[in-house]
Formats: structure tokens, sequence, C-alpha cells
């Protein structure tokens, strides 16, 4: 056995004209997240993904507000960060994307958010073995959002585990967390966090050889919880009694434990979407393996957008074992929203250029 | 169900032979004294081997790795750093409960158990004690010349014997193969140089090129310690035997 002796780190392209900051003489407070923070989160560009929270000493917070960072925790100033950012030199995604299929399914086993597809993958990948684990996001007595390990089928019968919650989760911080264990990981998130999955797996082969399968949701834009539940509250809707969310044909709706409904009109809580979503054009997760999502089919049934070959044998799976139930999705109706997010999240955002130069 | 005992009758003869049995008793404690007590401390106990006393630490043994410091469940262990910045640790009695832990998560022997248990101390304060106190033997009067020893064959008894008894165990160094730092998986470096920064022999070497960091171990340095291999966040280092014959670096 030959024994390496030295070894090369990952290029940092990003930090080509300051390597100084990269190579701090000890851990320095004015390193590279600053360049962060002027250039994404200060920009307003920031999507709250967490892929920075890959941070090697934790100085990047992601909370329930606007990414913030401990400085007084010493940059070391490797600028990881800047090199997994998404929106850090930033190119928006936008489209229906590649895929090699497209169907409307609903599983015959769980209960979800349209037609528990994406809990049906998870479940399915972990019985082919492709996987350990999922991390999906649950939600507490407040409707408030944490990631949880699912590493059997049957945990997926919890209701509280399927379906949508529309905040901001820390997927990505845990991803980091447990990156290191060799569990094969199966990761579900919104399109910005796939891209900041993909961004990291091409930089770092670790992500790639531990994440096999990333799953995305179709959408428009996310909430941070506290404001979502404080709006929510101001007009008369209690999340604490509710036992559904969902954006249907412009509304957002709550569903309550009694059966009631509380709807209002998605334009009306433009107050609260966040800075970086308005930016976001990605409506479809062109980056994923698998496309999931409520438009194009149904009620009842969830969109689904087969782009690799990893989540093409999961499909076949699933349709042997006869776990579901499929139909046409309508591609007609998924291109009009992919178009309607373009047209609503220009970018650079419009007025704005003028100020910037 | 309960069952009802009667008291026996008293009678002459009964109380009689009552007396006379506790009368024999006592003579035969006057004659030979029949105790257990240890005359400590003219006499001491003899302890087995594995007695968990207080602890004696080697530093040249320790590759200050921290384990020790990081299972005690009592929070005890304090980790100086010496004149070179190695980190050494130091047990304050106050705190330690003698789980012995330390002595057991050790990979070199460093931290090795005694049997010294009376050791006093004027002020809680002093029972903080550096690695330098814990390499020397703590200063105990022994008054001691008979080592006694507990018979359990028949009855309990005392077995005393002239002889004065080494408090000091001797422990073998365990079987270890050497272990190095090895980056096994160099791709996945971010840089951040968190393994060069808490390395407490500086085994690791950096330097920047253009946008690379490029590092280096030393392997004649790297005691196998272990530090860099946990704090890495992309497992990038891996701690490997490493076989002494054919060392082909
Ligand atoms: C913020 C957000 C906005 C969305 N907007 C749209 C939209 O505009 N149009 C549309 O067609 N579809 C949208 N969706 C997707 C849709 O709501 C359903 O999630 C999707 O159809 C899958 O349904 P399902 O029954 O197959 O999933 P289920 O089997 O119910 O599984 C739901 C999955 O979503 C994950 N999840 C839930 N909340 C979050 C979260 N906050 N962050 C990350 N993962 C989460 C869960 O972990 C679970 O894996 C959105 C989803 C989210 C999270
Ligand atoms: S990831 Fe690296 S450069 Fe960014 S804040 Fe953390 S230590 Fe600094
Ligand atoms: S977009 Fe994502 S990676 Fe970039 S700063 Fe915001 S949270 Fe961090
Ligand atoms: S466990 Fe042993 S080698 Fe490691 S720091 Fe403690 S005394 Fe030193
Ligand atoms: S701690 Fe790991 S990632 Fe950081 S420089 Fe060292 S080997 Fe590279
Ligand atoms: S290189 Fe790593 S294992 Fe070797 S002495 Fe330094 S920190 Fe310990």
């Amino acid at each position: 056995m030959t024994i390496p002796k030295g070894w090369v780190s990952i290029e940092v392209k990003e930090l080509e004209d300051l390597p100084c900051l990269r190579f701090a003489e000890k851990p320095d407070r004015r390193s590279s997240w600053r360049l962060l923070k002027e250039k994404v989160v200060d920009a307003g560009i920031c999507s709250h993904c967490g892929t920075c929270t890959i941070c090697p000493v934790d100085l990047i917070i992601l909370e329930d507000r606007p990414l913030d960072f401990d400085p007084k925790k010493g940059c070391m100033g490797c600028g990881v960060c800047v090199a997994v950012c998404p929106r850090y030199n930033y190119v928006p995604l936008n489209g229906p994307g590649e895929y090699t299929e497209a169907l409307a399914g609903r599983s015959k086993r769980f209960a979800g958010q349209d037609g528990a597809m994406v809990s049906e993958f998870m479940a399915a990948a972990l019985e082919m073995r492709l996987i350990d684990v999922a991390l999906f996001v649950a939600r507490d007595e407040f409707f408030r959002p944490f990631v949880v390990h699912v590493r059997s089928a049957d945990e997926l019968l919890d209701r509280k585990v399927t379906g949508t919650k529309y905040s901001f989760a820390s997927v990505m911080p845990e991803l980091h967390r447990i990156i290191k264990r060799g569990d094969r990981i199966g990761f579900v998130g919104t399109p910005c966090m796939i891209s900041g999955l993909r961004k990291v797996q091409n930089k770092i082969p670790l992500y790639k050889k531990n994440v096999p399968l990333a799953v995305a949701l179709f959408c428009t834009e996310n909430f941070y919880w506290h404001q979502l539940y404080e709006f929510l509250k101001e007009r008369g809707a209690d999340l604490r009694e509710a036992e559904k969310t969902d954006i249907t044909k412009g509304n957002f709706i709550v569903t309550f434990r009694d059966g009631s409904e509380f709807s209002i009109p998605v334009k009306e809580m433009e107050e609260i979407v966040p800075e970086g979503c308005h930016v976001c054009q990605d409506f479809s997760g062109v980056e994923a393996d698998v496309s999931i999502g409520s438009v194009g089919s149904d009620p009842g049934f969830s969109t689904v957008l087969i782009r690799t070959p990893v989540a093409k044998k999961i499909l076949d799976f699933m349709l042997k074992k006869d776990y579901i139930e499929t139909g046409k999705a309508k591609m007609k109706i998924v291109q009009k929203l992919c178009d309607y997010k373009i047209k609503i999240h220009p970018y650079p955002p419009k007025g704005e250029s003028e100020e910037s130069s | 169900m309960v069952k009802v005992v009667k008291s026996p009758k008293d009678g002459l003869i009964r109380s009689a032979a009552g007396h006379l049995r506790a009368i024999t008793e006592v003579a035969k404690v006057v004659v030979s004294p029949g105790t257990i007590t240890v005359h400590y401390p003219r006499e001491r106990r003899k302890y087995p081997e594995n007695f968990r006393g207080m602890i004696m630490f080697d530093m040249d043994e320790c590759i200050s790795c921290f384990r020790c410091a990081h299972i005690c469940p009592a929070n005890a262990i304090q980790m100086y750093p010496d004149a070179e910045g190695r980190y050494f640790p130091g047990i304050d009695y106050a705190k330690c409960i003698f789980c012995h832990f330390c002595v057991d998560s050790c990979p070199t022997a460093a931290l090795k158990q005694s049997k010294i248990h009376d050791v006093a101390y004027r002020d809680v304060d002093s029972m903080n004690v550096s690695p330098e106190q814990m390499n020397t033997i703590p200063e105990i009067v022994r008054e001691d010349s008979v080592t006694v020893e507990y018979d359990f064959e028949k009855d309990i008894q005392l077995v005393r014997k002239k002889e004065f008894e080494n408090l000091l165990v001797e422990v073998e160094k365990p079987e270890r193969p050497e272990f190095k730092a090895v980056p096994q998986y160099g791709e996945n470096c971010i840089g951040c140089r968190l393994c060069m920064f808490s390395c407490p022999v500086n085994a690791i070497k950096s330097k920047l090129e253009e946008t690379k960091v490029i590092l280096e171990t030393d392997y004649e340095r790297c005691t196998g310690c272990g530090i860099c291999v946990r704090i890495c966040p992309t497992e990038v280092l891996i701690l490997t035997p490493i076989e002494r014959e054919g060392d082909h670096q």
C-alpha cells in the first residue's frame, strides 16, 4: 500500500482575484463570507436554500429569518460557502427542463399533498435499497416545518410527514450534518435547494456518492414560517387548527380539522413573499432526478417528470409492484406555469438595474 | 396467609443454656478475636490490580488525542497546553467519580490506574491537578507494614502478611498498530485547513496555489491522534494503520 502524503483542495474559482482571503494566517473575521453577504444576501437574491451552511465552522446561520452570519466564529476563508451558493454569479434556470417521461401518478399506499408520489418515490427507493435514509419535512402543532429521517416505508403513513409545508425548512443543514455517516441519502426539496445540492455535488464528490436521489417539488414561492403564521392569524386563520395547507388555482387554502376552509388569493400575500423567491424562475426543478408537483394533473394525482435513469428505474419498480395508479400529465399547463414564473420573477429585477450601476 | 409465630416459652433450662453459649462466645473472642476490622493506616488492605484509585499519567505516552477528556462523564478532565501547544489531561478530583472511563479509553495506556485512594487535599482548588502533577506519585504518608487480605473460603477471615504493598500498577503497553491520518479522499477537501489548525503536533502544512490549497502531512510528526479526522467536514482524512516493515512513504 502506498500512502498518499499530500493532497489538493477543490478549486474556488469565485475567489480568483482574492486568493488572500482563502489563506488567512489565522481564522479571520473579515473573510470570504463577506462576499456572500454582499453579493447574495444584501443584494436580495438569497433563496434561503441553506447550501452555504456547509461552512465548516458553523458561521452561517439558517433560521426562520433572512440568512445571517456570526463573524465571531472566525471565518477560515475557505470560500466553500461562495463556491456552493447557487445564487453567487446567479444565472436563473427556467422552463420544464429535460425529461424522458411525463405522467400523472397516485400512490395506492400513502396519503400526501396530491398523489403522494414524492412519498412513494422515496419509499420505493428505500425498498430497492438505493438509499438508506430519506430526509423529509414534517410539521409540529404550529405547522412549523422540521426535518425528519425516514428509514422505512411505514414511517410515511404519518400524515404530518407527508404533505406540503409552505415554509423554508432546514433540509440542507441536516444533509451537511449527516453527510459523513456514509448513509445514502434521498433528498427532497424546492428547486433552489436542488440547485444548491447539484452545485455542492459538482464540487465535492462525497455528496455525489452519498446523495443518489434528488426529488424536486414544483414551486412558485415559499415563505418564512413566522410571517406566514402571523399573516394568516391576522386574517383569522389559525394554523394550529389546520390539517392541510395548499395552493390551488391562485388561492392559498387552509383546511381545518373541523372540515372548514380558509382561502385567500396568493396575489394578496405579495408582502410576505421573500426577496429571494422574487428572482427565482425555476418552477419545475430542472436539475432534479425527478420533479413532482400538483399542477398538470387531476385532483388526487401528482404530476411527475422523470429526468434521469435512476428515477426511471424507481418508476419501473413502482409499476411492477403495482404501488401506483397512473394517468396523463397535461404538460401544456406545466409549461404555462413555467412561463408565468419567468414573467412574474424577472432577473435582473425590473427597475433595479439602473440603481445598481 | 399470615403465619403466626409464637414466642418460645421461657424455661430455666433454656435460659441457662443460652447464657452458657453467650459466655463461651465471649471467652472465645477474648482468647482469639475474630473481628474483620483492618487496622488502617497501620495495616492496608490488598486491592486487586484493577482497583479504581487515583489516576497516573505518563506524558511521554500521551498522543494528545482528547479521548479521555471527551469520554469523561463527570467533565472532570481538562486539557492543558504545554509550551509547544500540545495538550495533556489534568483531572479535577473534586469532580472525578473514579469510573476510569478515561483509563479505558486511552489508546496508549498513558493513563493508568493505581491503588492509591487516600490522598487528602488542603482545599478544593488543589484537587484540580495538572498533567505534571499526575505524572508523579501523589504524596501520601504510609504507616503500614502489614497487608491484609480477606479469606472467604470458610467464614470471613483476615489473612495478615508482613508485606509492603506497591500501590502502582504496571500496565502493559496495549497492542496497537501505529496509526496515521492519511488523506484517502483528497478530492473532497474544501481547503478549510481546520485539520492544520487543530493538529496538536503541527504535522499538517499548507500552501496556496492560485485558488487551490495544497496540504501535506508529515508522518514523522503525526501521532495518529485522530483529531484532524474528526474535525474534517468532508471525510478527507482517515486514520490508517501503518505497517512498520517496508515503510515506503
Ligand atoms: C414551498 C412549496 C411550494 C410549492 N408550490 C407549488 C406550486 O406552485 N405548484 C405546484 O404544482 N406544486 C407546488 N408545490 C408542490 C406540491 O405542493 C406538492 O408538494 C407536490 O405536488 C408533491 O405532492 P405529493 O402528494 O406527491 O407529495 P407528498 O407525498 O405529500 O410529499 C411531500 C414532500 O414534500 C416535502 N416537503 C414539504 N414541505 C416542504 C418544504 N417546505 N421544503 C422542502 N420539502 C418539503 C416533504 O418532505 C415530502 O417529501 C410546492 C411545494 C412546496 C414545498
Ligand atoms: S464557509 Fe469558509 S469562507 Fe465561508 S464563512 Fe465559513 S469558513 Fe468562511
Ligand atoms: S442562496 Fe442558498 S447558498 Fe446562497 S447565500 Fe442564500 S442560503 Fe446560502
Ligand atoms: S486518551 Fe490517553 S493519549 Fe489521548 S489525550 Fe488522554 S491521556 Fe493522552
Ligand atoms: S479539514 Fe478536511 S476539508 Fe478542511 S482542509 Fe483539512 S482535509 Fe481539507
Ligand atoms: S495529523 Fe491528524 S492524526 Fe496526526 S497528529 Fe495531527 S491531528 Fe493527530
